[in-house]
C-alpha cells in the first residue's frame, strides 16, 4: 500500500465530500410540495465520501512503516510525450480534422514507442487515418471532422 | 406465448442475416479482445458502443437496440473465449479471470498438449455458454414476474444491495471500494435533476448540464487507464508462445473433462448470478472444487486437463449469468454488465422487469444469439485457434496508440465535443493512478450509472412516505435487501478479522 498516495487521495476525496455537502446547500429544498427536494441525495452522498476519506485518512497513519520497496523505474518520458500528443489530438481535432490529427498522432506515437521503420509507422498510420474516416463517414455515414477550410479541398 | 414459443421467435430474431453478421462480429472482436493483453472485456464493450450505434443508424430504434445488444454480448462472452488463449499459450492471462487457467493450461502447453488444451477451453466454454442460456430462459420470466411488483423503495433497496455487494468483493479495500462507489454516485448527481428540473454542481458550464458521459468516463478509466499503464510500465509480450500441434483433444481428455466441464458450467453460472460476484471468481472457486473432489488431487497445477476444463467453463457460463441480474432486474452486476446497461440506455430500453413485455423481441433476440453466437465460437476457434494465437504477437508498440485513437474516435463519434475528449483523457490518467493504489475503477462506473435511478427511485418512495426515510425498513422486502447488503459488506470484514484469506473479484 502506498501510503503517501493514499493519503492525498483520502484528503482529496475529503474536499469532494465537503465541497458537494455544502454546494447541495444551494440547490432548491422542496420539489412540488415533496419535502424531497434535489438537495438532499447529494448532500447524503456527499456526507458518506466524507466520513469514508476521513477513516481512510486515519488509516493511512496506522498503516505499518513497510520496508521501501525497490523503486520501479516508471518511463515517464514516452508517458508524457504520448499524454501530451493525445491531449493536442483531441484538443484541435475539430480544427485540423480527423484525418491530419490521426495520422499526426499516429506518427509521433508509433516513433515514441519504438524508433526506427519509419516507412512501416507511416503506411500504418495513412492506412487508419484514412482508412477509419473512409469508412465511418463514407460507408457508415457517421460524422467526424474533415479536411481543415483552409486546405481548400472541398 | 410459452416460453419456448418466445425463444423460437427470438431465434427467428437472432437469424436474420444482418443479426448473424453481428454475432459474428461480436464474437471475432471479443476473441481478439481476449486474446490481446492490454484490453479486457469492459474496455472492449465500452469502445464499440459507438461504432455499434453508428452501424445499425439505419435500423428502426428497436432493431438497432438487438443488433447492437448483440453485438456487445457477443464481445462479452468472446472475450472469455479469448482469454484462455493467451493463459495456454503464453502463461499470461488475456484477462483476469483466466488466471487460474495457467495453472494447468501452461503446464500442459509445456508438455506439448497446447492444442488438447485449447480444445477443450473451447468445447467447455461451449457447454457453458448453453447451460447458462438455459438458465436465462428459465429464470427471466420468473424473476421479472417477481422484479415487476416492486415498488421505488424496493428498487432503492435492491440497488444498494447490488452496489454494497460490488465494493464488498471489489479489489484489496473495501474502504476504497466504497470511497469509488460513492464518488461514482455523486459524479451522476452533476447536470439537471431529471425530477425537479433544477442544474447541480453545473457552474454555467454548458457541457455540465447534461451530466457526465458514463461512455466516456468508462472509455478513459478502462481503456486508456490500462494504455498509460502499459506504456510507464513498459510492458511488452515478449514471452515464449508455445507451439500447437494437434487442436482434437483425444477420447481420454473428454472423459476427463466432462464432469469437470459440467460442474464448472453451473457452478458459474450460479456465482454469475450474484451481484460482485463475477467470473474470476467463479473460475476460482471451480479450480477449488475440481481439486477437492478429485481422485488425486497432486495432478493439479502439473497439466491436469480438468483444471483446464473447470475454471473455463465456469467463467463463461458467468459471463452468461450476469445477463440475468441485468435482463429482468435492471441492475447490473459486474463492471462489463453495468457498461452494456449504460448501451440500452443509450437506446432508450430499460432494461428491468418491463424489458420482456416491452421489447420481446430484443430480449429473446439477445438471448437467442447467444446459443448462436456460442456455437460460432467453437466453430471458430477450434480450426482457427492457430491464427488468434498470431494476434498475441502484435506488436505493443503499435498497439497502444491505436487503442488511444480508436478511444479519441468512439467517444468524439457519440459525443461530438471536445470537452469529452478532455474528460476521457483524465479520467484515463486518474484511472491510471487509482487502480495502481488499489482503489477499484467498476463501482465508481457502476455508481455513475446507477446513481440517475437510485436517487429517482429514492425521492419517489420518500415522497409517497411523506419524507419518512423509515419507508425503507417498513417494507419487508426492502428491510430484506438492505439487511442482505448490510451481510455482504460485514461477512467479508468478519471473515478478514478473523484472519481468514477472501476472494476478491478484480474484474468488479
Amino acid at each position: 500500500m502506498n501510503r503517501t498516495f493514499d493519503r492525498y487521495a483520502g484528503i482529496v476525496f475529503l474536499a469532494a465530500g465537503a465541497a458537494f455537502m455544502l454546494e447541495s446547500k444551494n440547490i432548491s429544498s422542496s420539489a412540488y410540495g415533496s419535502s424531497i427536494g434535489a438537495n438532499i441525495f447529494p448532500f447524503v452522498l456527499g456526507l458518506l465520501l466524507s466520513l469514508l476519506s476521513l477513516r481512510l485518512v486515519y488509516g493511512t497513519f496506522r498503516y505499518k512503516r513497510q520496508e521501501e520497496k525497490k523503486k520501479e523505474s516508471l518511463d515517464y518520458k514516452r508517458f508524457g510525450i504520448i499524454l501530451a500528443a493525445a491531449v493536442l489530438y483531441a484538443f484541435f481535432l475539430e480544427e485540423i480534422g480527423f484525418v491530419i490529427g490521426t495520422f499526426l498522432f499516429l506518427m509521433i506515437g508509433f516513433q515514441t514507442m519504438q524508433r526506427g521503420r519509419i516507412w512501416v509507422s507511416l503506411l500504418i498510420s495513412a492506412v487508419f487515418s484514412f482508412g477509419v474516416y473512409y469508412l465511418f463517414v463514407h460507408v457508415l455515414d457517421g460524422s467526424l471532422p474533415g479536411f481543415p477550410a483552409w486546405l481548400g479541398l472541398t | 406465448m410459452s416460453t419456448v414459443e418466445y425463444l423460437l421467435n427470438g431465434l427467428g430474431t437472432a437469424m436474420q442475416w444482418h443479426n448473424i453478421a453481428f454475432v459474428f462480429m461480436g464474437v471475432l472482436i471479443g476473441t481478439v479482445v481476449g486474446v490481446l493483453p492490454g484490453i479486457g472485456p469492459m474496455s472492449g464493450v465500452a469502445l464499440l458502443i459507438p461504432i455499434t450505434a453508428t452501424m445499425t443508424a439505419g435500423l428502426g430504434p428497436e432493431e438497432s437496440a438487438t443488433s447492437s445488444i448483440i453485438l456487445l454480448a457477443g464481445v462479452y462472452y468472446g472475450a472469455m473465449y479469448g482469454g484462455s488463449t493467451t493463459s495456454i499459450l503464453l502463461n499470461t492471462p488475456g484477462e483476469s479471470s483466466s488466471v487460474v487457467t495457467t495453472l494447468d493450461g501452461y503446464q500442459m502447453a509445456k508438455q506439448g498438449r497446447a492444442g488438447a488444451a485449447l480444445a477443450i477451453a473451447a468445447i467447455g466454454s461451449f457447454v457453458a455458454g448453453l447451460v447458462s442460456m438455459i438458465g436465462l430462459v428459465f429464470l427471466a420470466k420468473p424473476l421479472s414476474a417477481i422484479a415487476i411488483r416492486f415498488g421505488p423503495a424496493e428498487y432503492f433497496s435492491l440497488m444498494v444491495l447490488g452496489l454494497f455487494a460490488i465494493s464488498g468483493l471489489a479489489g484489496k479495500s473495501m474502504l476504497k471500494a466504497l470511497i469509488m462507489t460513492v464518488t461514482g454516485l455523486l459524479l451522476a448527481t452533476i447536470g439537471i435533476d431529471s425530477v425537479s428540473g433544477v442544474a447541480r454542481f453545473t457552474y454555467g458550464i454548458p457541457q455540465l448540464y447534461q451530466g457526465l458521459e458514463f461512455l466516456t468516463v468508462a472509455v478513459g478509466m478502462f481503456a486508456l487507464g490500462e494504455v498509460f499503464k502499459t506504456i510507464l510500465h513498459r510492458e511488452g509480450n515478449d514471452g515464449e508462445l508455445a507451439k500447437i500441434n494437434r487442436v482434437t483433444p483425444t477420447k481420454q481428455d473428454l472423459k476427463d473433462s466432462a464432469g469437470a466441464i459440467g460442474r464448472g458450467s453451473v457452478l458459474g453460472f450460479f456465482i454469475g448470478l450474484l451481484p460482485g460476484a463475477g467470473a474470476i471468481l467463479a473460475s476460482f472457486f471451480s479450480y477449488i472444487v475440481e481439486k477437492k473432489i478429485s481422485k488425486n488431487p497432486g495432478k493439479f497445477g502439473k497439466g491436469a486437463i480438468e483444471g483446464v476444463a473447470a475454471p473455463e467453463s465456469a467463467n463463461n457460463a458467468a459471463a452468461g449469468g450476469a445477463m440475468i441480474p441485468l435482463l429482468t432486474l435492471g441492475i447490473p452486476s459486474s463492471g462489463t454488465t453495468a457498461i452494456m446497461m449504460g448501451a440500452f440506455i443509450m437506446y432508450n430500453v430499460q432494461p428491468g422487469p418491463l424489458l420482456f413485455t416491452d421489447h420481446p423481441q430484443l430480449a429473446w433476440g439477445v438471448i437467442a444469439s447467444m446459443f448462436v453466437g456460442n456455437l460460432m465460437l467453437l466453430v471458430l476457434n477450434m480450426p482457427l485457434v492457430r491464427l488468434f494465437a498470431k494476434v498475441i504477437e502484435t506488436p505493443t508498440k503499435y498497439l497502444i496508440p491505436l487503442i488511444i485513437l480508436f478511444s479519441v474516435f468512439g467517444v468524439y463519434a457519440v459525443q461530438y465535443s471536445v470537452f469529452d475528449l478532455m474528460l476521457m483523457l483524465g479520467c484515463g490518467v486518474a484511472g491510471y493512478y487509482l487502480s495502481k493504489n488499489d482503489f477499484p475503477l467498476a463501482p465508481l462506473v457502476l455508481g455513475l450509472i446507477l446513481g440517475p435511478m437510485m436517487e429517482n427511485n429514492m425521492r419517489r418512495a420518500l415522497t409517497i412516505s411523506n419524507g419518512d426515510f423509515a419507508i425503507f425498513l417498513q417494507k419487508p422486502v426492502s428491510l430484506l435487501f438492505l439487511i442482505i447488503g448490510a451481510l455482504w459488506l460485514v461477512i467479508p470484514l468478519v471473515l478478514k478479522l478473523r484472519g481468514k484469506k477472501v476472494l476478491i473479484n478484480e474484474e468488479a
